[in-house]
């Protein structure tokens, strides 16, 4: 199973990367996102999938899950959503005030 | 001595508060006593019974480096020359430049500039030594630019600092190495150590490393051009720094290494081909110069490539004639600089082609200028200094020996020839700058100013050096006892003593190829005339300056055309090329280390629900790079979130389920709000190369993260640290779910710091959208 | 367990909290930040006094024992590179009031900085490489915050191209640790070099691969050759005040990163990652800057690209991997931060001072400014590393190490790229600063002094690690000779 989640990543992350190399904002925070999605489930992946009950200390249960690896999912999900989140805003104050979505035309190079 | 070395540094920095005080007195009659005492310390020194003597202050000890002061033969003479000069210069310098100047800048770089000479010279150390060394161009660069509101200025000053500043670093990269084959940062330490030196591995290195350092400094063929421009600066500079001082830094630093490497072939060969050369071809620029300064700095080069040459003989004759000539040259080129700044001074013009008929306006320049002109010509006179040293290159050219191999053989016969060659052109531009000057037609109407005599105290400097040049001319030996012989010591190593004569006999060599010489060269100037069109066009079109303009030129159009090749501000060209680096290296790193590892192992069954959700994600992923509609493709993207959401849960996650439920939820929306206003996605109508990179990029990521991943996962090398949270999640951290507990307790920094992120975020939105509306609002 | 450790990242936060309640007094603000800027730096000096006299202080997070909770290292360079940097930061809150608008500082300038230090700090401190990646994303959102800082057209368009570089390295930067976790089972860099060690040989080539990843990660930041593109638009759009923070440490803490990793965890193939790798990028790295700093016309874009060839002299230590190599890198370092900040501030004097930054209609700004010129003066000689200044002390120590190791084309690229970032910047001098006084040069004197003044505290520091090296080399001889042995900084994270 871990073969297949591991192949899942490399989609996203192939995906991911396919975007971020178009033009337009939407496509370019799409491939963000999906890149971030396939970094969480690697981290999650390595940990080792399905060997146990949920961390959470429990009578009679000897098999937990690696707590570590959620724990870290949990911060970088709250991070990534921080950094999205700022990211949307810049790209639509971006667009409003350079009229554009198209990140080929703001290339702006020695002209200011 | 450390006083001698620093006190014109600390001068130059009180200098700017004096010339602000005292606005009636001008600023050089202050400083003058600085350099005149130094000269008087070192005075004390002379005579036949010198001995060394030697200060040392520590510095850095951790890298060796100590200011530690040696003085010796060669040390004392160029002391003397600097401060002696340095006087002269000083007092001259009071009258070439008046009080509206900004004095105060002009003695700071010259007082810099003392300070960095005489640590120069005196310093045993390497590393003191380079960095006295670098200030000697750094203090020449600000003295060429002092008149820097001139083009022609700063034009010549980037050159002297450039090409200087080159030799300044490769003769560090020598002295590095020098350090680390001997293990010593002292010179005299390095010298005894000479056979590991030249048996070394690195020998070539080395020399190259040093002799580009010399030669760059001393202005020797081809990276002479520097300093015909450096002759934009003040004429005092040019008659201290560019023909006295600094541009012998070079010279003194071959002499001062010379021990070592006086028994190596290559050293003399380099040494006398570069030396010679020079000499020719700069004797022969400097007759074809119109500006009395560029004749002079042409002869200036010349003269230091005769001495170069004569340091690369090698002969202890040679090498006495050299230091011999280091002296005369600073004394008749010294005063002929400052009779050409006070032709300047007093007519407006240093153009050949205007001046001429001087001798009846001024008389004492002329006279001075006759001895000056003759003693570099080396007409054979007794009271002539010039002349003794000439003869004595002339003879260190014939006694040549101690070599073997063809090539050497026949540069050896080739020696004398190119000597005479060049001393030829060193008496026709000698004439030509007296006659030129002086005598002939004189031209009124060509002249910005009345010439007239210079005031008395502007000729007491040339006045002094010009009888120099007659003492040492007459007492050569008197001279030869007290310094030179010992300066020939130091270099040579071993006792020089030598007599100087002036009279060698009718059947002596040297003296004939001195009279083949003035015999020549009274016929070259007689006939000028005639040779005018040839000089004018030899060399033509092809010239070192051109080569240095080019690559000045080229190197800003060359960098800005690379740079702006790849600096497009395209985010797309940066991130293709990021990850083709990145999968590059990557990949080939792990090849060259046989790091893969397909050996699967320790997995978890395959089960049908989870494989649906996967695929059901790895479709919508790849949705999102064909969605046309915007909302769509936002869409998509929130089922690839909420996908791993239910991946989550399955594996176990519930609180990551939760929060990624949550905030797939929000982003989904936040991603809904801002790009409602946005264009709706278009269709990429790119070309196939285009698309295919794209491609190609992406999906070389891919699979470098998949092999990684695959061959981090079956290569376990030790077990997680897990166990622990688990064990002591509700005994050490008083909760039962252990993410929960390691969040917030064993991993608090991170979450502490995760909410400032968050905190930063929130404020940066909302700094982006008020500051917004509030300009609005202006 | 001693506490201390953490204070130099607490404490800027706490301070970024305060002032974001009163954006809008700013005379307080001003006043309050630079005043706890200085006790800050006198605690952190005071701390930096207590690492050098009794060895590494860790703080283990939360009182839990390494590795399962995160441990905070001040050791030699570490607590030398957070008091760099706050020396750095000391001089640009005396500058920021004179070169930012009134808008830009009510706008969280305070904040934001302060969440910098914050976030640097952590960055230099932390042993722990999740952590680490926190503390990025922290002083990456600041400078966020700060880049967009006054919403210009360009500099919304640079912030957005400099966002999605960082973020896409951060994710690698998270996958990377993924990655990490599963070979070792670990995060914390002390225990991950201890598992990583007990590798067999033949095994070890994974590792090597992850190693480069993670270089690559770190060298987005640091700006290493062929990674740097990003940098010099999105550096030069903000206020001259964000650039030289950006310039002085953001470079730096990837460079700290790569010095941290690489001479902690992978250092099992040196030969192939150091000596091969390390150097060839290094050189690469030296020569593609100063072909960039001489390909403009632009005063602030000349001395932002000058930061990429110091990075390759940073770089080329690490690779020399030896005793001269490293400590020349961590002088270089050292040294480069001061400078690099000292020469972003007079270069936002210099703007303001001629009323634009294209070299080719400057001339003359000596004649109204001539402290700001000499300034200059001395900073370029500094940077192109001309003794008795700080820059030759780091520069001899590369030399040599490069030289006793035989990497002559090394040296000979690192002297050529000397003298030509010698030659970008005394360009700016003889063409801005030499020749007939321009027009339209400012006629407010007093806001040009005022931003000249904090560089002359940076030089005097320069000046100081030069004349003074002998005061500083034996820590960063102590500094080499310990990052060459691992042992005393695992020892002192797991078992202190």
């Amino acid at each position: 199973m871990e073969i297949i989640m591991i192949v899942l990543a490399s989609i996203l992350f192939t995906t991911g990367v396919y975007n971020l190399l178009q033009k337009q904002f939407l496509r370019i925070i799409i491939g963000t996102a999906l890149i971030s999605h396939g970094a969480h489930l690697f981290i999650l992946t390595m940990g080792k999938l399905k060997r146990g009950a949920p961390p959470v200390e429990d009578y009679g249960v000897s098999n937990y899950a690696d707590p570590l690896p959620q724990a870290l999912i949990l911060t970088s999900i709250v991070i990534s959503f921080g950094v999205t989140s700022f990211l949307l805003v810049l790209a639509y104050r971006t667009y409003k005030l350079n009229n554009t979505d198209n990140m080929e035309k703001l290339r702006g190079l020695n002209n200011e | 001595m450390v006083y001698a070395v620093f006190a014109p540094l600390i001068f130059a920095i009180i200098i700017p508060f004096l010339s602000r005080i005292k606005h009636k007195v001008h600023t050089g009659w202050l400083i003058l006593p600085v350099p005149l005492l130094i000269f008087i310390y070192f005075l004390q020194f002379v005579g036949s019974d010198f001995e060394t003597a030697r200060q040392t202050i520590d510095w850095i000890p951790s890298l060796n480096i100590a200011l530690d002061f040696y003085l010796d033969g060669l040390s004392l003479l160029f002391a003397l020359l600097i401060s002696g000069i340095g006087t002269l210069v000083v007092l001259y310098s009071i009258y070439y430049l008046n009080k509206e100047e900004q004095l105060g800048h002009f003695y700071t770089y010259l007082y810099i500039f003392m300070s960095s000479m005489l640590g120069v010279v005196l310093s045993d150390n390497v590393f003191v030594l380079y960095t006295f060394w670098e200030f000697t161009s750094l203090s020449s660069f600000l003295l060429i630019g002092y008149w820097h509101y001139r083009e022609k200025s700063r034009y010549g000053a980037l050159k002297s600092m450039l090409i200087t500043v080159l030799g300044g670093f490769s003769l560090l990269g020598g002295v590095i190495l020098l350090t680390i084959e001997t293990g010593t940062t002292s010179i005299r330490g390095m010298i005894e150590q000479a056979d590991l030196i030249v048996n070394s591995d690195y020998f070539l290195f080395i020399l190259i490393f040093l002799l580009l350092g010399a030669f760059t400094k001393s202005a020797q063929f081809p990276f002479h051009i520097w300093l015909p421009d450096a002759m934009e600066a003040p004429t005092p500079v040019s008659a201290y720094l560019h023909s006295a001082t600094m541009v012998k830094a070079g010279i003194y630093l071959m002499a001062r290494f010379s021990p070592i490497f006086s028994e190596v072939p290559l050293f003399f060969i380099i040494l006398s081909i570069f030396g010679l050369v020079t000499l020719a071809w700069a004797s022969y620029m400097a007759v074809r110069q119109t500006d009395l300064k560029g004749s002079l700095a042409f002869s200036t080069i010349s003269q230091l490539g005769m001495i170069m040459a004569m340091l690369g003989f090698g002969t202890s004759y040679a090498v006495f004639a050299a230091v011999f000539h280091i002296l005369n040259h600073a004394t008749f080129k010294g005063s002929l600089f400052m009779v050409a700044g006070i032709v300047d001074h007093e007519t407006g013009s240093r153009d050949i082609r205007k001046l001429g008929g001087l001798m009846t306006f001024m008389p004492i320049s002329a006279t001075l200028a006759i001895f000056g002109t003759f003693s570099m010509a080396g007409v054979p006179l007794p009271f002539l200094n010039g002349f003794y040293s000439k003869e004595m290159f002339f003879e260190s050219a014939l006694d040549l020996g101690g070599y073997s191999g063809a090539f050497i053989e026949s540069l050896i016969t080739a020696i004398p020839i190119i000597a005479v060659v060049g001393s030829i052109f060193t008496f026709v531009y000698s004439m030509y700058l007296f006659f030129g000057t002086f005598r002939g037609e004189y031209k009124e109407s060509e002249l910005p100013k009345k010439p007239h005599e210079a005031p008395f105290m502007m000729l007491v400097p040339p006045m002094l050096l010009v009888i120099g040049v007659m003492v040492i001319g007459l007492f050569p030996n008197m001279f030869n006892q007290a310094l030179i012989t010992h300066s020939a010591d130091a270099v040579y190593g071993d006792e020089v003593a030598k007599d100087i004569k002036f009279w060698h006999g009718w059947d002596s060599p040297a003296f004939q190829m001195s009279l083949i010489v003035v015999a020549a060269g009274i016929l070259l100037y007689l006939t000028k005339n005639k040779w005018h069109h040839i000089y004018r066009v030899i060399p033509g079109r092809f010239n070192f300056n051109r080569v240095y303009d080019w690559m000045v030129e080229k190197i800003e159009s060359v960098s800005n055309r690379i740079t702006t090749a790849y600096m497009t501000g395209s985010l797309r060209l940066y991130m293709i090329l990021i990850l083709t680096a990145i999968i590059t290296i990557t990949a080939g790193a792990i090849l060259i280390s046989d790091g893969f590892n397909f050996e699967v192992q320790d997995l978890a069954p395959i089960t049908a629900p989870e494989v649906i959700v996967a695929s059901i994600m790895a479709i919508a992923a790849i949705g999102t790079t064909v969605a046309r509609n915007r909302i769509a493709a936002i869409l998509i993207l929130g089922v690839v979130g909420y996908g791993l959401a239910i991946l989550f849960v399955m594996y176990s996650a519930p609180d990551l389920a939760l929060t990624q439920l949550i905030i797939e939820t929000v982003t989904v929306v936040l991603f809904l709000l801002c790009f409602y206003h946005l264009p709706n996605l278009t269709t990429n109508n790119n070309s196939i190369v285009h698309k295919g990179t794209n491609v190609l990029v992406s999906i070389g990521y891919g699979v470098l993260m998949l092999v990684i991943g695959v061959t981090a996962y079956n290569s376990r090398f030790a077990d997680t640290i897990s166990n622990f949270f688990m064990e002591n999640t509700y005994e050490l951290g008083g909760g039962h779910n252990a993410v929960n507990v390691i969040l917030v307790d064993f991993r608090g920094i991170d979450t502490l710091f995760e909410v400032a992120v968050l905190f930063g975020a929130a404020l940066g939105i909302f700094a982006m959208i008020k500051l917004r509306q509030d300009k609005g609002a202006k | 367990m001693n506490n201390l450790a953490i204070l130099p990242i607490i404490l800027p936060l706490l301070a970024s909290v305060i002032v974001a309640f009163i954006p809008s007094k700013l005379n307080i603000v001003r006043k309050l930040s630079q005043a706890l800027m200085v006790i800050f730096l006198i605690i952190v000096g005071y701390i930096a006094w207590l690492v050098y006299h009794n060895g590494v202080i860790v703080t283990q997070g939360g009182g839990w024992d390494a590795p399962f909770g995160i441990s905070i290292v001040a050791d030699y360079l570490s607590i030398l590179l957070v008091l760099t940097t706050y020396i750095i930061a000391t001089a640009a809150v005396f500058y920021a009031p004179h070169s930012l608008s009134d808008q830009q500082e009510k706008f969280y300038f305070y904040t934001f900085y302060f969440l910098l230090i914050s976030g640097v700090s952590g960055a230099f401190l932390t042993g722990d490489l999740f952590n680490l990646f926190v503390f990025f994303e922290v002083l990456l959102m600041a400078s966020y915050g700060l880049i967009v800082l006054g919403n210009g057209k360009a500099q919304l368009r640079e912030s957005l191209k400099y966002v999605l570089v960082n973020l896409f390295s951060s994710m690698l930067f998270v996958t990377t640790i993924a990655f990490i976790y599963s070979l070792v089972g670990t995060v914390n860099m002390a225990h991950i070099a201890e598992r990583v060690e007990a590798i067999p040989a033949e095994q070890q080539g994974i590792i090597t691969g992850i190693g480069v990843l993670l270089f690559f990660v770190f060298a987005v930041k640091a700006a290493i050759f062929p990674l740097y593109y990003w940098l010099p638009n999105s550096y030069v759009v903000p206020n001259p005040v964000i650039s030289a923070l950006f310039g002085a440490l953001l470079t730096k803490i990837g460079i700290y990163s790569i010095f941290r990793v690489y001479t902690l965890i992978f250092v099992h193939d040196t030969a192939f990652t150091h000596q091969q790798l390390f150097i060839w990028l290094a050189i690469f790295t030296m020569l593609f800057g100063v072909i960039g700093a001489l390909s403009t016309n632009n005063v602030k874009l000349i001395v932002t690209y000058n930061i990429i060839p110091a990075i390759g002299f940073i770089l080329m230590g690490i690779g020399l991997y030896s005793e001269d190599g490293l400590a020349g890198s961590v002088y270089y370092l050292m040294h480069d931060m001061v400078v690099k900040a000292a020469l972003f501030f007079l270069i936002g004097a210099l703007v303001v001072a001629a009323g634009t930054k294209d070299l080719s209609k400057m001339s003359g700004v000596i004649q109204r400014f001539p402290l700001l010129g000499w300034l200059f003066f001395l900073g370029t000689i500094v940077l192109a590393g001309v003794p008795p200044f700080s820059g030759f002390i780091g520069k001899l120590l590369l030399l040599r190490g490069a030289l006793s190791q035989e990497y002559f084309l090394l040296t000979i690229v690192a002297l050529l790229s000397s003298l030509l970032i010698l030659l970008s910047m005394i360009r700016i001098f003889i063409r801005g600063f030499w020749g007939e006084k321009m027009e339209g040069m400012t006629n407010d004197n007093r806001k040009v002094h005022a931003l000249t003044i904090p560089a002359v505290f940076l030089l005097a520091i320069s000046i100081f690690l030069g004349v003074g090296a002998e005061y500083v080399l034996p820590y960063v001889d102590t500094i080499s000779t310990y990052l060459l042995d691992r042992t005393e900084y695992i020892s002192a994270v797991l078992k202190g």
